[in-house]
């Protein structure tokens, strides 16, 4: 056990100049694990709320009460208009301060960096998965919605029963796309020190100085997560194609 | 059939991206390594043949570095020296703003000539970089706190959260030494707002920068730094690139002027820092050795 695998790897790749040594530190290989871990994590978390963000702005946006469709897509506007580091700063810094403020007497305030960022990332993506599900949703013939109509389907029904799944098939490229736009766009929580795995990275090149060799390491995570995110996908079109419909 | 033909055309044309650009990498990397051996100290040559000294410094704040805002030029102590240290090679100087993160990068590809950017020495960085043996300033962090946080040394801050900007070096120390957890925010603007959003209890940052704004800034009146002593006071340097003889003692000759000449502790002055108890010495030391 003296020299093991790891060992021989690090001292290989030392001879072509890249330094990762950090590796065979035990706290620094944790605090990389766990970054990843993080990560996963937090990826998980945003993608279930943006996707029900998104499926209830959807449900507003497409609504025929005005009182419903307007403030959702002024929303839907303000939110996906604006870049999300600005909102995480902004949400963080600004209405977290204001809320520790008011909370100082209730035994503080709850939130924190992980949560800010979760609700930022996932009302951001949830607003780009709603414009999605609407193009879906438009994309539904009237004459199927005749159809559901003439047999009685009630307006909450024709949308959970029959636009919505349709819309789901429609929309489903565009709504990958998305996920795996919100997988990269987890490292901005790294700006307001949610320990992932970017943030884990510099909390180690700060000690070490080996830049390139972390970014090296971010992107093949980044880019295995996002190709099993893309595999996922395709599994699920293929898996919800309807035979004469659309395919 | 023939979507299982395109995508096999694609599976091809992927495979066929990712060797060039694996291939691509393995160029730039090979070119980094040769460059960095073929000039093996030809940069103090390259200066004087050029007629321009480039320099990264750092421009996060006052009294280090900042940019003037009616005139959009970089002032503060880092500019201040980087200016003189030209001036007495007889160039031109050109400075590049550059961050924590990028700026070793910056030295090692060549893009700039020198650091001067908050660097203070550490094992690890001497070992892939040079610098004169003097050093210009010693520099240690301080924390800033809210007058009635109850915090007065370095030790009442275990368990407490502790905000540093990202590329800190008192992370390390802050979490193994005294037991604070600590969290890095992208910079140091962000991590003092932090502070003022009662995020952390404390923010530690370079000691002359905290100095100034709570000497000077009435915003931060309700806030304080009761610790005297400053956390890990270490060598500021110019670094160079390393095996760089001739460079770097050429700095070193410039830097020991500084320091005889009194010019230093002047410059200091001026931009509203404090000289360290080391710099007065090394001033002694060296107008007695010139007397």
């Amino acid at each position: 056990m003296s020299q093991g695998l790891p060992e021989a790897a690090v001292a290989a790749l030392n001879k072509i100049g890249l330094n990762y040594s950090f590796v065979l530190a035990a706290d620094e290989r944790a605090s990389f694990i766990h970054g990843m871990l993080v990560t996963l994590e937090l990826s998980v978390v945003t993608a279930f709320f943006s996707l029900i963000a998104g499926v209830l702005l959807a449900a507003m946006l497409t609504s025929p009460r005005a009182a419903l469709a307007r403030p959702a897509r002024i929303f839907v506007e303000i939110t996906r208009n604006t870049p999300t580091l600005v909102q995480l700063f902004c949400a963080f810094l600004v209405l977290n301060m204001l809320l520790s403020q008011a909370l100082r007497e209730l035994g503080g305030n709850p939130l924190t960096p992980f949560i800010w960022s979760v609700i930022v990332i996932a009302l951001h993506k949830g607003a780009f998965h709603a414009e999605a599900l609407r193009a879906g949703i438009e994309a539904v013939p009237r004459a199927t919605l005749e159809a559901a109509q003439s047999l009685g389907y009630s307006r909450r029904q024709r949308l959970w029963e029959l636009q919505l799944p349709l819309a789901l098939r429609f929309a489903l490229p565009t709504l990958v796309n998305n996920m795996v736009d919100l997988v990269k766009m987890t490292t901005i929580a790294s700006a307001i020190a949610v320990g992932d795995v970017t943030y884990a990275s510099i909390m180690i090149w700060t000690q070490r100085d080996n830049v390139l060799e972390l970014m090296i390491l971010i992107l093949l995570f980044f880019g295995a997560l996002t190709f099993v995110i893309n595999r996922a996908g395709r599994w699920l079109e293929t898996r919800l194609r309807m035979p004469g419909y659309g395919h | 059939m023939s979507e299982h033909f395109t995508r096999n055309k694609l599976k091809q044309n992927s495979h066929r991206l990712w060797h060039s650009a694996l291939g691509r990498v393995v160029v730039v990397l090979a070119t980094a390594f040769g460059a960095s051996a073929a000039h093996a100290d030809s940069t103090l040559d390259r200066i004087h043949e050029r007629h321009q000294l480039v320099v990264g410094v750092i421009l996060s704040g006052p009294p280090f570095g900042s940019l003037n805002p009616a005139t959009q030029k970089p002032v503060g102590f880092n500019v201040d020296l980087a200016e003189n240290l030209a001036k007495r090679l007889g160039v031109d100087i050109q400075m590049i703003p550059v961050q924590p993160s990028n700026r070793v990068q910056f030295l090692q590809q060549g893009k700039v000539d020198a650091l001067i950017a908050n660097m203070e020495v550490t094992t690890e960085r001497a070992e892939i970089l040079a610098y004169p043996p003097t050093p210009f300033e010693q520099i240690g962090g301080a924390l800033i706190t809210r007058k009635d946080s109850g915090i007065k040394t370095w030790n009442d801050l275990r368990g407490k959260a502790v905000c540093v900007s990202q590329g800190s070096n008192y992370a390390k120390p802050l979490a193994e030494q005294y037991g604070a957890q600590v969290k890095a925010f992208r910079g140091q603007p962000e991590s003092l707002l932090a502070l003022r959003g009662n995020n952390c209890a404390a923010a530690v940052h370079v000691a002359p920068t905290l100095r100034l704004l709570v000497a000077r800034n009435p915003d931060w009146q309700d806030y304080s730094i009761p610790e005297s002593n400053d956390l890990i006071p270490s060598p500021s340097v110019i670094w160079v690139r390393k095996g760089e003889t001739d460079t770097q003692n050429a700095f070193e000759k410039i830097v020991e002027d500084w320091h005889r000449s009194g010019w230093l502790i002047d410059i200091e002055r001026k931009n509203g820092m404090q000289p360290s108890q080391a710099v007065l010495d090394l001033h002694a030391k060296f107008k007695a050795q010139s007397a």
